[in-house]
């Protein structure tokens, strides 16, 4: 399955914002804003919803917390019990740096991870490269609704907007 | 650049308190003190143990205004330009703090256990040190500190001053240089503060990272007072361009800060329990037995636990009385964390907290407030002549 989205092309970060404001107020579907560089307020003016890649890294983090915990609990009191300076075998403070390590590496490993998988990037996903947008182009790519032909108010309103070039593009949805 | 129009028009007033937050911490000030030196009357130690808590604790919140300013300076920061008097008017209570500091000296021999008369006569181990620790060596130590860190606010204060009137950018450079020095020898003569005036209260007891340990403290607490100080003064209109972003550094520091003094904390904790070794264990037994044991869990609870919980998720950070909680919280926990450093190796009983601790605490505290609010008053709030003002009013995270 592929459908036509339709990119514009802009040269700067204030038309790029105002574009992107006017496009999502317009009632059409962005499909995403491509930039250089991370542009501050483009998430607003997108309207994008507050990532949920803080509760992947929470849940991860935790996990790594209570595996570090339990691994610890079970090989040196259930499994193997060592006598270590006569400390009780349960000796919380002693697991504390384990635990520490294992919440960060989990937590920073599954957020990676996640953003790859929902940013599908991995080998052999096939992305179109949008020339220029790693240069000095800003591109807003608009999916249609239900007719293609819709594009073509797309079209005229980004050019109003201080679009440089526009393009049709058929990208796997 | 309206924004920056609207600043540089405006007029050149401080922001007046209201009259009665004035007349009010005038009179606190006034009884909080007043009970501290009848206490020294009545009971010594207790006065003597309060005014170095509390004098301490308000030193290190004027102490970490000038050092959150020198560590902006050098890092060429601009996103706190915009409230930058804040912790200026924090770091003018250095003078003021430091004669609470030196209000101790003539009490050093009923304070610390190694000035008490025999005492290094009959103890070996303090014989040892007496080349430290004596009365002389201390107040000449006390004296190079202090002159130390009122030296060098005092001139940060000033070269801010001279930016706002001859809006000269090279000023900005000759900012950067003191704050170079100044923060070297902060690192030295606040090491030396911490274990001279703190640990030495138990001196046959030592740890390597207890400065470390109270470097942490400062700057948690310093960063929640600014807060608190900047929330404060935007509600009452005087710091109008103030914005979330501003707030949401704020908080991510404040989270940052509590996170270094919990690792920091830990650290001494664990290394003494796992090598344990009595003349080390000593510290953590006193605190670990009757009501200390209490305080010293919620210490770790006030200091790390809940303002990590409190201030994870980013909507918590960008909320400003959410932000006012989090700080008070963490405020009290400062204070429960030097009274933890300073009280259990005199009175191993128990806490003990009572009027000569709450005098002490609100009477520094309202003379902190009104070396702060007279800063505040004598000067712009917006400091119009440093070059990164513009980056600040248009801060954005």
């Amino acid at each position: 399955m592929s459908a036509p989205v339709l990119i514009g092309y802009f040269d700067s970060e204030a038309r790029v914002l105002d574009a992107t404001r006017a496009v999502r107020e317009a009632g059409f579907v962005l499909h995403d804003v491509y930039t250089p560089y991370a542009v501050h307020g483009l998430d607003d003016a997108m309207g994008l919803r507050p990532s949920r890649l803080t509760w992947v890294c929470f849940g991860a983090g935790l996990l790594g917390c209570t595996l570090a915990l339990s691994l610890q609990y079970y090989t040196s009191v259930v499994s193997w019990p060592l006598n270590v300076g006569g400390k009780p075998f349960n000796s919380f403070p002693a697991f504390i740096p384990v635990t520490f390590e294992l919440t960060v590496l989990f937590a920073a490993l599954a957020t990676v991870a996640a953003f790859l998988v929902r940013a599908k990037l991995f080998p052999g996903s096939r992305r179109p490269v949008l020339p220029r947008v790693t240069d000095d182009r800003f591109a807003i790519a608009v999916a249609p609704r239900e007719a293609p032909s819709e594009l073509d108010a797309a079209e005229d309103l980004m050019r109003r907007h201080g679009a440089v070039a526009t393009d049709l593009l058929e990208v796997a949805s | 650049m309206s924004a920056l129009h609207e600043v540089t028009t405006a007029p050149a007033a401080g922001f007046e308190v209201p009259p009665a937050v004035h007349r009010a911490a005038q009179v606190l000030a006034g009884v909080g003190l007043g009970i501290l030196v009848a206490g020294l009357a009545i009971a010594r130690e207790r006065a003597l143990t309060s005014l170095l808590t509390s004098g301490f604790y308000f030193l290190c919140l004027g102490l970490g205004g000038a050092v959150f300013l020198a560590l902006m300076y050098v890092a060429n920061a601009g996103w706190f330009t915009v409230f930058k008097r804040i912790p200026e008017a924090f770091a003018a209570y250095v003078p003021w703090g430091a004669v609470t500091i030196l209000a101790l000296l003539p009490f050093v021999s009923s304070l610390y256990p190694w000035a008490k008369p025999g005492v290094m006569e009959t103890d070996h181990l303090l014989h040892e040190k007496a080349a430290f620790l004596n009365v002389p060596f201390f107040a000449a130590r006390m004296g190079v500190v202090l002159a130390v860190w009122v030296g060098f606010t005092w001139m940060l204060r000033r070269i801010s001053l001279r930016q706002d009137a001859e809006r000269s950018p090279e000023l900005a450079g000759r900012n950067v240089k003191v704050s170079a020095v100044f923060l070297v020898l902060f690192a030295l003569t606040f090491c030396l503060a911490a274990f001279d005036w703190l640990m030495t209260l138990e001196p046959h007891w030592f740890s390597t990272i207890y400065a470390l340990y109270n470097f942490a403290g400062l700057l948690s607490s310093t960063v929640c007072a600014m807060t608190i100080a900047a929330i404060l003064l935007h509600r009452a209109g005087a710091l109008p361009q103030l914005n979330t972003s501003h707030l949401h550094d704020l908080g991510k520091l404040m989270f940052a800060f509590a996170t270094l003094w919990a690792y920091l904390w830990f650290s001494q904790y664990l290394l003494i329990w796992y090598a344990n070794i009595p003349e080390e264990t000593v510290y953590f037994i006193t605190r670990l037995h009757g009501t200390w044991a209490v305080a010293f869990y919620a210490n770790v609870v006030l200091n790390w636990a809940l303002p990590f919980v409190l201030l994870l998720p980013r909507p918590a950070k960008r909320n400003p009385s959410h932000l006012l909680r989090v700080a008070a919280i963490l405020l009290v926990g400062r204070w429960l964390d030097l009274y933890l450093m300073v009280v259990p190796g005199l009175q191993p009983d128990g806490v003990a907290v009572g009027v000569f601790e709450l005098a002490g605490f609100v009477g520094m505290a309202a003379l902190f407030t009104l070396a702060v609010t007279r800063t505040v008053r004598s000067t712009p709030m917006v400091p119009v002549g440093d070059p990164y003002l513009v980056e600040s009013l248009h801060h954005h995270t």
